[in-house]
């Protein structure tokens, strides 16, 4: 049911409701960066955090199945623009200029977003549904910090971190295309604003990826302590 | 003083629609440089006739950069490579001598090559006519100031107005998106008086109707506004999709 009206739509349709999922998306984005940064403060500040979370459950069950249909739309019709889009020019041309402010970015856009499918698969497993009292949480003074010590051990190997701090990247690209595109294809358009945007939109890409990996950076630099 | 220029020509062949078209090369010899693009091709079809070959077949008409006519891609750019300048007024003295230029057709499942360079843009006039009417009443002409315009708007109307639809932005676009042409269409009659009655009906129409044709779809990647000839910008874009946006809303 959800296909025949999604694929129904006009272009500038499923460019919109990408767009709009894609600020739900942002919005998460944020919030997830927001929870994260509570490592900074110790791991009774992060653990509790995680813990509130936690239980907020039965309601949390309903924001996360919505925010996976988010998730599962934005994915659908990018998938499908992307599909509509190639078959646009069956006949490639010998010669090709990438011209215009955004080519790269955008083209970039269905390659970063494969990266973070797969990012968050292996996030979800590798943090969401981990044993947060298991032998993943002991650090090395032979005690249990709960969810704390999970993401520490994991960051404390460095292809893990280094991983990581690769999707990060990609979701960094992803939004410094994004973010601007989001205001483009919901009409908004002015000869002083825009320009201001579109750096906005390259300057928050950067940043939510920096402060994203400065977790792992921290672990690895050892400016993470046990504490 | 002219100077003249030799040049290697790889040049889209293609007999007809359903002919697979290939790369021919040949040798443009001597060419002055003060001479435009296509009058470099005319030389090399002059040549070809007296050879009893099939000269190379392009569009043009006005050969003044108005009509929008003419249109190939050059070097991996609609209209060569000077910003804000058709295919028609770019001369012959950009080029280096002994350059080798590519040439090829506006790529697009909506163009169809129907020969060698010549494509069939007639998508472009479906999408105008879908755009419908515009109400107005007839009887003798008003007295011009009876319907007021600010200012801004009537500059805006006219940038848009600007569009030649010569397929430029589609040939372009990585999509193959025909956004900017609808974009300036819709927005040089939105932004006057004389548009507001049917601009809800007429952007819904016109966007069904660049579906229709098979064009791609706008990932903002603003390759249109850097190759239009005559420098249309992407707030049109944004125009229409805020119309569009409204006008779905209120169906
Ligand atoms: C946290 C995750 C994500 C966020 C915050 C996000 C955000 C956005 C935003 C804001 C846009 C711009 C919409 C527009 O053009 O107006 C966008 C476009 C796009 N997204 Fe995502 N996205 C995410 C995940 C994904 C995933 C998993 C994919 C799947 C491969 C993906 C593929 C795309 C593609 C291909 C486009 C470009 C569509 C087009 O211009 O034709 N995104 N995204
Ligand atoms: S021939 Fe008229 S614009 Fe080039």
């Amino acid at each position: 049911m959800v296909c025949p009206f999604l694929c129904a739509q006009s272009s500038i349709q499923k460019k919109q409701i990408t767009a709009v999922t894609g600020l739900f998306l942002i919005l998460f984005v944020l919030g997830h960066l927001a929870g994260n940064l509570f490592i900074y403060l110790g791991h009774e500040a992060f653990n509790g955090y995680a813990q509130k979370l936690a239980g907020l459950r039965p309601g949390l069950y309903l924001v996360e199945t919505v925010l996976l249909l988010i998730f599962l739309i934005h994915l659908y019709l990018t998938a499908l623009l992307v599909w509509e889009n190639r078959q646009a020019r069956p006949v490639a041309y010998r010669q090709w200029q990438m011209i215009g402010e955004h080519s790269i970015a955008s083209r970039l856009m269905p390659w970063t977003g494969t990266v973070i499918i797969a990012f968050v698969v292996w996030h979800l497993r590798d943090f969401t549904f981990a044993d947060g009292d298991g032998p993943r949480s002991i650090l090395s003074d032979g005690q249990s910090y709960g969810l704390y010590g999970v993401v520490y051990n994991a960051f404390a190997d460095p292809w893990h971190s280094a991983l990581y701090i690769l999707a990060m990247a990609a979701l960094g690209f992803h939004l410094s295309h994004g973010i601007q595109s989001f205001a483009q294809t919901l009409g908004f358009y002015h000869p002083r604003y825009t320009p201001l945007i579109r750096k906005m939109s390259n300057g928050l890409g950067l940043l939510i990826a920096l402060a994203y990996s400065s977790i792992p950076a921290a672990v690895a630099l050892g400016c993470l302590a046990v504490r | 003083m002219s100077n003249t220029i030799n040049l290697t020509l790889h040049i889209w062949r293609q007999k007809n629609l359903n002919d697979k078209g290939r790369f021919e090369v040949y040798k443009a010899a001597d060419i002055d440089t003060d001479m435009s693009f296509l009058e470099m091709l005319d030389v090399v079809n002059e040549r070809l006739t007296k050879e009893g070959k099939e000269p190379i077949a392009f569009d043009h008409d006005c050969r003044e950069g108005i009509c929008g006519m003419c249109a190939g891609v050059v070097n991996g750019r609609p209209h060569g490579h000077l910003p804000q300048t058709t295919l028609c007024q770019l001369h012959l003295r950009h080029f280096k001598d002994n350059e080798t230029i590519v040439i090829e057709p506006l790529r697009s499942k909506a163009f169809p090559v129907v020969k060698d360079l010549v494509v069939d843009r007639s998508a472009f006039d479906r999408i105008i006519a879908s755009g419908g009417f515009i109400s107005v009443k007839t009887g003798a002409a008003p007295e011009a100031h009876t319907v007021p315009i600010r200012r801004e708007n009537a500059e805006l109307a006219m940038d848009a107005a600007a569009c030649i639809g010569c397929g430029a932005c589609v040939a372009a676009c990585p999509n193959a998106s025909a956004m900017l042409f609808v974009g300036a269409k819709v927005s040089h009659i939105k932004l006057l008086p004389q548009g507001q009655i049917e601009a809800q009906e007429r952007v819904r129409k016109m966007v069904a109707q660049m579906d229709k044709e098979g064009f791609g779809n706008c990932s903002n990647a603003y390759a249109c506004e850097a190759a239009c000839p005559k420098g249309i910008s992407v707030s049109t874009i944004a125009r229409m999709n805020k119309e569009y946006f409204a006008a779905k809303l209120t169906e």
